[in-house]
């Protein structure tokens, strides 16, 4: 039987026995994450191994097929309204009405998280600003490349203020430079202790410069978790993802229609 | 090349077999079975109907009996086809952009995509049925050669309606795909018909009536209707026994044919390679310090529906095509009600406006998600009752509903005899509230049950799978189905105050539902967020 939940810990995610089945089968099952309070957790496993699905039930968008979450020290299930004003999200596929402007998906964004028009209006173009966008304010959000949309969707998660950031793969398909100055807010708002922020990547390397708390999650099941020095103990963390996930595979024999001689 | 054609021969078949074999698929399989049985046997009698008249056309032998004949087959046909083919037609199996990566002529591509999209249309099965019946008719009538020329014409005329619908709906499409003149072009025409129908409230006399009055010299704008100009032309040739006359007529549809495709492909081409973006370029001032017109979570919710309805095309489309239609019917059809008929008679076209405004964006209280994708996962992440969302909806849906049928109505006034008296107005003011909450309550249901990612182009994908388009049509005719008893009393009784008293209970009544189901419908959309957000966001496309 799974233990209650410590009373009082300053633990941002708390989960028991977090299972969701996909038509029977186990896509995440009995996970226990526990994330502390101000840390900054990577949430790390290979393509199919669960991440997005963990972080779509720890945020409303997914029901558990058992289990319990706590986020924030609230239950998702019952005090969904209060919890989801706290926390901002950046999920896998995004959430951005394209339709909308730039400009407009954060104001409306902000009023939607309780902000006053003018408050959101304002935080709108200090945002714009910090992600590189304010030329591109007024364009809409479908006209926009995907790491715009990526920067605008960090953007709105951010806009209210919240305790706890999710993100999923936030540095996917963004160019290197888009990465470093993302990376560099992320650092500093950590660094503040304003927020604890839980996110899943699967580049290691931006991971390992960045998190300050790890989980390693590897076909539905949590295989590793602590701090970064305690997961990686001796190696780097690249290594030992590599030990705990990897599988022995067989070694690539080419292709026959490629480099064949053409006689 | 025979190579690539089995490929994009074998794709459609398999995005249509998925289509059935995917989750709620069997249900679209069942609602396009229903529909094929509804087109055959209403295409089998019309194409009696269409048959017996090509028979008395060709009996004719010539004349004005002939010539009107052969004048009503093809514009007839022609006519419905086209508005059919623009409600219904669901092209979604080809879409050009996907394919300028394959070393695949694009023009192949189109090609294809517009013969399967015919194939695969239900109501493909009626069209031609209707056209065997015409061929069928002159046959009977008149054995000889001279069918050839017929069957190529009737063939002709098939792919000339296909052509001219898909250049209808690219040139839309591009037309739309401009922010600005879409924008304009709506605050435009809402304005000139408010000062229409303002104008008209003042005026003593029928000054518009001018309007109808110069349509007389505009009747060069038939050969609009190219499609179905050309044939009847060759028709007339061929019914009177001279099928050399034919001849002009077949090659000038069959050039009009060529020339139409050619543009719609390079169009849809243009389009394509420009990404089918919204056309804006970036501007220096971000929106964000202009404030909104409302604030706090439902005005940021009203917002939003506000901003995306009115950047929708099917939207705009039907706020120019709507007062069109309305003005057709109260030129062509309010003049032939005669006066005896009684004042609630009279009204009718009017209130068929009313309901019409409804049923015109049946999408959108169908499918009420359909245009969110991504955004839908916002709806769900934010701290907002499901419940107000849905309610932001119906209350933006029937603002516009309600400006659709303004602008109907003044379009009206404008071509037809003049205002309506207020009680008709006031009548067709009530019918058009009170039959919107039952209209909503409803069509959430199918907007959370069945859910469907739709495109926001208007030649491309259809908003409604076949089953909600059923389930809608089903729930449109029980609502005015009730409706229409208190119309048929008061037509009985003569009275007007049943007529609107009547559909004010049932308005309040609606109100009750729609308040009680509201609460219950967000709920059902919570426990089915699972199944309903990839749908709507497309992530199982």
């Amino acid at each position: 039987m799974a233990e209650p939940f410590a009373v009082g810990s300053r633990l941002a995610v708390e989960t028991r026995g977090l299972t969701r089945l996909f038509d029977g089968k186990p896509a995440v099952e009995g996970l226990d994450l526990r994330v502390p309070a101000g840390a900054f957790y990577g949430f790390l496993g290979p393509n199919g191994a669960g991440k997005s699905t963990t972080m779509k039930m720890l945020t409303g968008l997914l029901r558990p097929s058992g289990g319990e979450a706590r986020v924030l020290g609230a239950d998702l299930s019952r005090d969904g309204l209060s919890v989801k004003g706290r926390i901002g999200v950046v999920p896998d596929g995004l959430a951005l009405f394209e339709r909308l402007s730039g400009a407009e998906m954060l104001r409306i964004q902000g009023q939607l998280y309780g902000l006053d028009r003018e408050t959101s209006a304002l935080r709108a173009g200090e945002l714009l600003e910090a992600m590189e966008l304010a030329g591109e304010g007024g364009k809409l959000v479908q006209d926009y490349s995907h790491g715009m949309k990526k920067k605008l969707a960090l953007a709105c998660a951010l806009i209210h203020g919240p305790d706890l950031l999710f993100l999923d793969e936030p540095f996917e398909g963004i160019d290197a430079v888009a990465v470093s100055g993302i990376r560099r807010m992320l650092q500093d708002l950590v660094a503040r202790r304003t927020l604890t922020i839980f996110l899943t990547s699967h580049v290691l390397e931006v991971v390992e410069r960045l998190v300050t708390h790890v989980g390693i999650i590897h076909r539905g099941r949590l295989v590793a978790q602590g701090t970064l020095d305690e997961v990686r103990a001796t190696g780097s963390l690249e290594e030992t993802f590599i030990r705990m996930v990897g599988e022995e595979r067989p070694a690539g024999t080419g292709l026959s229609w490629l480099g064949a001689d053409p006689a | 090349m025979r190579r690539e054609l089995e490929a994009l021969v074998e794709l459609r078949a398999r995005l249509l077999w998925r289509r059935f074999t995917a989750r709620g698929g069997i249900a679209e399989g069942v609602a396009t079975v229903v529909l094929v049985a509804i087109a055959v046997p209403v295409g089998i009698g019309f194409a009696i109907a269409v048959g017996y008249g090509a028979f008395q056309a060709v009996k004719a032998g010539g004349g004005l009996r002939s010539d009107v004949g052969a004048a009503a087959i093809f514009f007839g046909l022609w006519q419905t086809w086209t508005a059919v083919s623009l409600t219904l037609n669901d092209r979604e199996g080809l879409d050009l952009r996907r394919f300028l990566v394959y070393p695949v002529p694009p023009a192949r591509v189109y090609g294809i995509g517009l013969a399967t999209g015919v194939l695969g249309d239900p109501m493909g099965v009626a069209w031609g049925a209707m056209l065997g019946g015409v061929f069928v008719g002159a046959a009977l009538a008149r054995p000889g050669a001279w069918l050839l020329l017929l069957a190529l014409t009737l063939v002709a005329f098939a792919a000339a309606t296909v052509v001219f619908v898909a250049l209808l709906q690219e040139v839309l499409a591009w037309f739309l795909s401009t922010r600005r003149i879409r924008e304009w072009a709506t605050v435009l025409s809402v304005v000139a018909s408010i000062a229409i129908l303002g104008v008209l409230q003042l005026a003593s006399e029928r000054p518009f009536r001018v309007v109808g009055d110069l349509l007389g010299p505009l009747r060069i704008l038939q050969w609009l209707a190219w499609p179905a100009a050309f044939p009847a032309g060759a028709a007339r040739a061929l019914f009177a026994g001279r099928p050399l006359a034919a001849l002009p007529w077949l090659a000038g549809l069959v050039l009009a044919t060529a020339a139409a495709g050619w543009l719609s492909f390079r169009i849809a081409l243009a389009q394509a390679r420009t990404g089918g973006g919204s056309g804006e370029g970036a501007r220096g001032a971000p929106e964000a310090v202009r404030p909104g017109w409302l604030a706090g979570r439902r005005g940021a919710l009203l917002e939003k529906e506000v901003r995306y309805l009115l950047r929708q095309p099917l939207a705009r489309v039907d706020l120019l095509l709507a007062p069109a239609l309305m003005a057709f019917v109260a030129w062509k059809v309010e003049p032939r009600i005669p006066a005896e008929a009684g004042e609630v008679v009279r009204a009718l076209p009017l209130l068929g406006a009313a309901v019409y405004a409804h049923l015109l964006l049946q999408a959108f209280w169908l499918n009420a998600f359909g245009w969110e994708r991504g955004g839908a996962r916002a709806l769900f992440l934010a701290p907002v009752e499901l419940s107000a969302v849905l309610r932001a909806k119906a209350l933006v849906l029937y603002g516009f509903s309600l400006v659709l049928f303004l602008v109907s109505a003044a379009a009206m006034a404008a071509v037809g005899r003049g205002g309506p008296p207020p009680w008709a107005f006031a009548a067709a003011l009530v019918l058009h509230a009170a039959a919107f909450p039952w209209l909503v309550a409803a069509g959430n249901l199918v907007s959370i049950l069945r859910p469907k990612a739709a495109s926001f182009a208007v030649q491309r994908s259809a908003a409604l799978s076949t089953a909600s388009g059923l389930i809608g049509m089903a729930i449109a005719s029980a609502v005015m189905g009730a409706f229409a008893l208190p119309a048929l009393l008061a037509i009985r009784l003569e009275s007007t105050a049943v007529l609107v008293g009547g559909w004010a209970a049932m308005g309040l009544g609606g109100l009750v539902v729609l308040r009680a189901a509201l609460p219950r419908e967000a709920r059902l959309l919570a426990e089915r967020r699972d199944e309903f957000l990839p749908v709507v966001c497309g992530d199982d496309a």
